[in-house]
């Protein structure tokens, strides 16, 4: 009983770390951008498609792919505040959610008519590997996946805390007329933000890919685990979408071992709509709206 | 604009009459079935709208009420041999009930945290409906039972009985709409899709407004459900509480122009007519198709025209009706 309650945890920590991903890159537009991206999940499949045709065609692993998917989902993620979210970012709550959510919508039938709904997978030669720790079986592609996941938010939360653009991106979190004021340009930063959401998202995909299906509608899970993390952690928070995260992998995990295959998702959003009820601002300090 | 102005009055009676005797000028099935898709889809989009365009709440989760209309009268005419037409207004009474707690939990939230949580909402009653086996049939789902005409139980041969039950519901949305849109209740609303705080200073009871009209909206939506059920003679909940749903609710109401009362119809209308035109080029079997040109279409208004497509239409209007250089007073009443 232990041991099933201590794998089923660490498996869902171990997915945790790629719902991070996705989550930090929400946080991380809401908190700089003030822009609730729907599409973000998209952006993970696109990843995930990158990671799928390099592996098929040319026989890249997966994990290497990352140093491709995630510049080109960054200069993605700058067209898309250049040419869209610029756009409505003066207009009122309507234009905000459906632009991107009318992208998303975009990116999931386009996905669709170009590659069908068949399922990708790639196989790798540690795909079925695991390690044994004790009464703990674990994944190798999974572990070398949330490895990665925290180098990654490690890296950027140096970046956020140690460079020049990133503590600018943060005094244009807190307060984006004081920031200007200070001579940040928020044209500038803004599109750093969404690109370095965008580029996590295509990290996140090409992780994924050595252990989880690509197909047009994947992104839909991600983006739903990102939006009740970045609630529990509190809106705009990196490092509590962060803990949220890896909490609600292992919710899921427990879920999905004890009350039923299908019901990892009814956990998590049970989660959500306790965390509502209970303490709307999150687990992590008051509203930043 | 407390009265139609006459002008007004004769193009309704106009379109009226054109949507009384469409069924019988056109006999071929496949323009009857894309018209009550229309009347249905345009109904759900006003229901969408008194909330979501008159309020500025903006959901992403009317399959909820849609669902439950469909389960409510669905378990009554099966189990209990209920007709559907008490079983629609159980319905509509079951999802009004539902709102209640819904709402108390989302309404705590605003703009972008308000539309995920009601995806959260319609995700989790789906979840919970594929659950249950014995009492609904779960994932399988299940056929109705096929009574030939029998119209007490809202069954009937000829699609054109189906035609004329979607335009009554379409006519009774649209009145209720227009009733709100014209009462003290109307400008409340507005004035919390305006700036929620502004109005809670100046005394509105948001909260209680918000509740009110989301009982209003998901009732009728709780209509169409089980009417749709009704029509495909199927149900499951995929069907049933469809993401689809949640999302066409909206989208016709952005397109058309939210917060109007023709702004659903208008986007149904254009909407729908892409789709079977699509449809008709292209064949079926092209998954994605049609949602790719709805977000393509969607993102167009967001961006060139985020009042909706009706303004476009009272504009040409205006210019033909009233050709010349003096404008007369410009429409402030698009919400």
């Amino acid at each position: 009983m232990l041991a099933t309650v201590a794998q089923a945890v660490v498996n869902g920590l171990l997915i945790g770390g790629i719902y991070a991903l996705v989550s930090i890159g929400v946080t991380l537009i809401f908190g700089v951008v003030k822009i609730v991206n729907f599409a973000q999940g998209e952006f993970v499949m696109i990843g995930m498609y990158i990671s799928f045709f390099l592996a098929s065609r040319f026989g890249i692993d997966p994990l290497l792919s990352l140093v491709v998917s995630m510049p080109v989902l960054f200069v993605i993620g700058v067209l898309l505040q250049q040419f869209l979210i610029r756009r409505v970012l003066a207009l009122g709550d309507m234009p905000q959610i459906f632009l991107t959510f009318a992208l998303s919508l975009l990116l999931v039938n386009v996905a669709l008519l170009l590659f069908t709904a068949n399922y990708r997978t790639v196989e790798t030669p540690y795909t079925e590997t695991t390690i044994r720790l004790g009464v703990l079986y674990i994944a190798v592609a999974k572990l070398s996946a949330f490895i990665v996941a925290m180098l990654l938010s490690g890296l950027l939360w140096i970046f956020l805390h140690a460079t020049d653009l990133g503590k600018a991106m943060r005094a244009a979190a807190q307060n984006r007329d004081v920031a200007m004021l200070m001579g940040i340009n928020p044209d500038r930063v803004f599109c750093v933000a969404v690109g370095v959401a965008l580029a996590l998202a295509g990290a996140a995909g090409s992780l994924l890919m050595p252990f989880y299906p690509a197909y047009p509608m994947v992104g839909q899970v991600f983006v739903l685990m990102a939006f009740v993390a970045v609630v529990l952690g509190t809106l705009g928070n990196v490092t509590g979408a962060l803990i949220a995260s890896l909490m609600m992998g292992v919710a899921e995990s427990l879920g999905v071992q004890f009350v039923g295959a299908d019901s990892g998702l009814i956990v998590v959003f049970l989660m959500l709509l306790l965390t509502l009820a209970l303490r709307p601002s999150g687990l992590f300090g008051g509203w930043t709206r | 604009m407390h009265r139609l102005s006459s002008s007004g009055g004769l193009w309704l009676g106009v379109l009226a009459v054109i949507a009384l005797v469409l069924p019988v000028a056109v006999p071929n099935a496949f323009a009857i079935d894309v018209c009550i898709r229309v009347l249905l889809f345009a109904f759900i989009g006003v229901a969408w709208n008194l909330m979501g365009g008159y309020a500025k709440q903006l959901s992403l989760g009317h399959a909820a009420y849609f669902g439950l209309g469909a389960y409510t009268s669905t378990i009554l005419l099966i189990r209990f041999g209920v007709s559907p037409w008490i079983g629609i207004l159980a319905g509509g009474v079951v999802a009004m009930l539902a709102s209640l707690p819904i709402g108390a939990l989302c309404f705590r939230l605003r703009g972008p945290y308000f539309a995920i949580a009601t995806i959260a909402t319609a995700q989790v009653l789906m979840l919970l409906f594929l659950k249950f086996r014995d009492f609904a049939w779960g994932a399988e789902g299940t056929t109705l039972p096929n009574l030939g005409d029998a119209p007490l139980m809202m069954q009937f041969e000829s699609k054109a009985a189906y035609y004329y039950i979607a335009l009554a519901m379409l006519a009774v949305g649209l009145a209720v709409t227009y009733r709100i849109e014209r009462s003290w209740m109307g400008y409340y609303l507005v004035a919390v899709g305006e700036d929620e705080d502004a109005a809670e200073a100046i005394g509105v009871d948001t909260l209680r407004i918000k509740r009110h009209i989301y009982l209003i909206s998901a009732f009728l939506t709780a209509l169409a459900g089980t009417f749709y059920i009704q029509y495909i003679y199927f149900i499951d909940p995929n069907t049933a509480f469809s993401f689809n749903v949640s999302v066409e609710a909206a989208l016709v109401s952005i397109v058309g122009g939210i917060g109007t009362l023709w702004g659903p119809v208008v986007g149904t209308v254009l909407l729908e007519a892409t789709s079977a035109l699509l449809q008709s080029w292209l064949g079926s079997g092209h998954g994605g198709v049609q949602l790719t040109v709805y977000s393509l279409i969607l993102i167009a208004v967001i961006l060139w025209r985020p009042t909706g497509l009706i303004g476009v239409i009272t504009d040409v209007y205006r210019r033909l009706v009233h050709p010349g250089p003096a404008r007369a007073q410009e429409a402030p009443l698009d919400g």
